[in-house]
């Protein structure tokens, strides 16, 4: 079952002085139910405002979306009690109150019954590791706290689908990391469909099956993760430590990045030379301690995309 | 260039872009003189013509330059001096080799410069169409320094009120208290020789009275050059005041930390 | 309790959340409040009467603003915020959620200051109205039907942002052109001005014509409140509906 769907979605904003600006310039793609993707892209690529449009916060300027069947822009409240939203860089939870505060007034809000309301923070609770924070005024949790309970604000009515826009702006690695992990979680455990937009390429890497890549207001990639390190960079990393520092380190079909002392990084195009000729080479020539194959970091094969011409 | 004179600058430049928001100052500033024209028209027919000695042209020449000296500072200035010592970006301000608060009141100054102009020419001109020509045009001449001087001092005023933030991390109740001030003993809302006598000396004590009354006292047909001399006095005064109590305040975050 | 009441009750308790930080905002705003009662007994004691107005009903008249002014600042703060709302994408949270937007934005913020207006106005009138039960009755009347043509009026204001740009200046001029005009006996302006009060700045919905019918109900008056206050309910309403289809989410910073 398709969850969501854009067909050439558009969005232009007139400016007051200038050319208006085309914040998203014809963008497709379909999600099915269940699925966990990652809408990526540098700043102003538009992905904030196809969020938005998907939301229904936004009216199109041209173009075709439904979200569980609904128009959103057309229907938008009745999409609403079906879609969770989570906006990095806003809260739904009040500053002065406990995040139990905020969850009763959501729960008057979606209309869930008190005992259906209860049963379900009670479960969030546990799953997101978060109980203990509930009965905690806003302003005194750390904003890695403070994320969590934003996370079961998000997902105390059950959405069918859930939109992060850039939700772990501002949090630590270990928190970054521990968000993403909770993500994973619901995604499994409640089957919500997961679309999340961020400029961070390792939300990628732990949250995300499939990856879209939009810059400019364009769909530039739409794959597989695993996919997309695979096939976009011939490219494989080699980490060697040498007996003795080598004077040189010269193998065909492989690059010297980087000499220090006893240690080199090579870079090789495995389209020119399959690796395993390469590593063959480097054995027979030098003194090798150890060695090590890494695929490119995504980082790069990202910012390799973003280089591509639109 | 001089630092603060940059800042003038700065202040001057900025506010003379927004054209948005200059129009908007002069929408509200028109209503208020249409809303006093009505008021004290009333006022002065239900007393024959005369209110301890203004006539209505008269008054309402000090209305209008009164509302301009006030007007031309920023409204929540004190409160924003406040929110900028809370918030630490006075701290950080304090890294440069200038004066805090001098180069805050220039570029304010700056600012106020740019705003005057706009209201001094068009406010003259919606109170001549009101209530016809200024009782005296040398006085109305005069009361445009007087008007910069009365703006000048409130700037000051500001900056020393606002930096009560410095011991009570806001500033909000110097703000109301700091206007009020200015509203009644300064002579914006009602010139002072229509408060009861003993108000009236007071009000003559205060600072206040320099930065509105004093420009209303002089467009109103009174171009005595004692009352610049009175505002420069209360200046210079004001200016120290803000000095020391801006010197005390980073003293003490230096100590305290921000 | 609807999702509109119980977003009212929790936008109080969080203003409430900080006691001392509310009762210290509520009693500046008091202060300032009696600032302007001095202003008007000191006016009058030097003026005398004014186009048949004394300090006593200048004050009625005052107490009316308060007490409306509370209301649609106070209790409905975001009345005169939808401008500066609209310009910083700030509606996406409302939007988001499976609410009437309008409804829920006006219940969704309390500002402890204009509460003060709240708590004083109908003090005063107490103090100074001659409070019988028919004088009573027409001032709360008439604060119900003024807060509506109040909060109409600068929604539909706030509104224009959302049509032409800028930051909501337009909402400031416009919130406080009728609060000025609102402050102020009717009978002081003349032809022109008195008919922009009853259209398009309708300050005297907001004081004059309550006032009048505290002073002597009169039917046909208090139903043309009642119509003008479901008119700016519906102009207020339509300008933001209408407005939605081009808010643009603060997702353009170049403006």
């Amino acid at each position: 079952m398709i969850a969501i769907e854009a067909r050439e979605l558009r969005k232009t904003f007139p400016v007051r002085r200038g050319e208006p600006v085309e914040a998203v310039a014809g963008i497709s793609f379909a999600v099915e139910a269940g699925e966990r993707l990652a809408y990526i892209g540098p700043n102003g690529a538009g992905k904030s405002t196809s969020i938005k449009m998907l939301t229904g916060i936004l009216h199109p300027t041209s173009g075709d979306a439904a979200v569980l069947g609904i128009v959103p822009w057309k229907k938008r409240r009745e999409l609403a009690a079906r879609i969770g939203t989570l906006f990095g860089q806003r809260s739904q939870l009040w500053y002065q109150l406990t995040p139990r505060q905020t969850f009763g007034l959501l729960g008057r809000i979606y209309r869930i019954p008190a005992d259906q309301e209860r049963r379900r923070l009670a479960r969030l609770g546990e799953l997101l590791d978060a109980t203990h924070l509930f009965h905690q005024p806003v302003r005194s949790l750390s904003l890695g706290q403070r994320m969590r309970c934003e996370l079961v604000a998000s997902m105390l009515h059950a959405p069918e689908v859930l939109f992060l826009d850039e939700p772990t702006i501002g949090l630590d690695l270990v928190a970054k990391a521990r968000f993403r992990d909770l993500i994973v979680r619901i995604n499994e455990e409640q089957g919500t469909t997961i679309l999340l937009t961020s400029h961070d390429v390792s939300d990628i890497e732990q949250v995300a099956r499939r990856v879209i890549v939009i810059n400019h207001g364009r769909l530039i990639y739409d794959d597989r993760v695993s996919v997309m390190r695979r096939a976009l960079l011939g490219t494989k990393m080699l980490d060697v430590r040498f007996e003795q520092p080598p004077a040189s380190v010269e193998v065909e079909g492989a690059r010297l990045v980087k000499l220090s002392g006893a240690g080199a990084k090579l870079v090789v195009d495995t389209g020119r030379r399959p690796i395993r000729s390469v590593l063959d080479d480097l054995l027979d020539r030098y003194d090798v301690v150890d060695i090590s194959v890494a695929d490119p970091p995504l980082e790069e094969i990202v910012s390799h995309i973003y280089a591509r011409p639109v | 260039m001089n630092p603060y004179l940059a800042g003038w600058r700065l202040g001057f430049l900025r506010t003379i872009r927004s054209p948005g928001d200059m129009s908007v100052r002069i929408g509200f500033f028109a209503i208020i003189l249409l809303v006093m024209t009505a008021l004290w028209t009333a006022a002065v027919d239900a007393n024959g013509g005369s209110l301890h000695g203004y006539t209505r042209t008269s008054l309402l020449w000090y209305v209008f330059a009164a509302q301009t000296a006030v007007l031309g500072v920023r409204p929540r200035s004190v409160e924003e001096i406040g929110d900028e010592i809370g918030s630490g970006t006075v701290a950080v301000q304090m890294l440069r080799p200038v004066s805090v608060v001098g180069l805050r009141m220039s570029i304010d100054t700056g600012e106020a410069c740019a705003r005057l102009i706009a209201s001094f020419t068009v406010g003259a001109l919606i109170t001549w169409l009101f209530v016809g020509a200024p009782p005296s045009l040398p006085a109305l001449a005069l009361a445009a320094p007087a008007v910069v001087l009365g703006c000048a001092a409130n700037i000051a005023s500001c900056h020393a009120f606002g930096g009560i933030a410095f011991w009570l991390l806001d500033a909000k109740a110097s703000w109301f208290f700091f206007q009020k001030l200015v509203f009644l003993p300064g002579g914006m809302l009602i010139p002072l020789e229509l408060l009861p006598r003993p108000l009236e000396l007071i009000s003559f004590a205060l600072p206040f009275a320099t930065m509105a009354y004093v420009p209303g006292r002089i467009a109103s047909g009174h171009p005595d050059p004692l009352l610049l001399l009175w505002q420069l006095g209360w200046l210079a005064v004001l200016l120290g005041m803000a000095g020391a109590v801006f010197a005390a305040g980073e003293r003490r975050l230096q100590v305290m930390g921000g | 309790m609807t999702a509109v009441a119980a977003t009212l009750r929790t936008a109080i308790a969080n203003g409430l959340a900080n006691r001392n930080s509310f009762w210290f905002q509520v009693s500046l705003m008091v202060a300032n409040d009696i600032t302007w009662i001095i202003f008007w007994v000191l006016f009058f004691h030097q003026v005398g009467n004014l186009r048949g107005w004394d300090a006593h009903d200048v004050i009625v008249l005052f107490s009316i603003l308060l007490t409306t002014a509370g209301v649609a600042l106070g209790l409905c703060a975001n009345s005169r915020k939808i401008g500066q709302l609209s310009a910083d994408g700030a509606l996406d949270e409302t939007l988001t959620l499976p609410v009437p937007p309008l409804a829920h934005l006006l219940s969704t913020r309390v500002d402890a200051a204009n509460t003060g207006d709240l708590l004083l106005g109908p003090v005063v009138f107490l103090l100074a109205g001659n409070p019988s039960p028919e004088r009573a009755a027409m001032f709360l009347f008439g604060v119900v039907a003024g807060s509506v043509v109040l909060i109409g009026f600068l929604v539909a204001c706030g509104s224009l942002t959302l049509f032409v740009g800028g930051r909501g200046e337009q909402a400031d001029l416009g919130f406080n052109a009728i609060l000025i005009f609102a402050s102020y006996p009717l009978d002081l302006f003349g032809g022109a001005t008195k008919m922009l009060l009853f259209t398009a700045v309708p300050a005297a919905f907001v004081t004059g014509v309550p006032a009048r019918l505290v002073r002597n109900f009169d039917t046909p008056e208090a139903l043309l409140m009642v119509a003008v206050a479901a008119l700016f309910a519906l102009i207020g309403w339509g300008t933001f509906h209408l407005g939605l289809r081009h808010y643009s989410s603060g997702s353009i910073w170049i403006r």
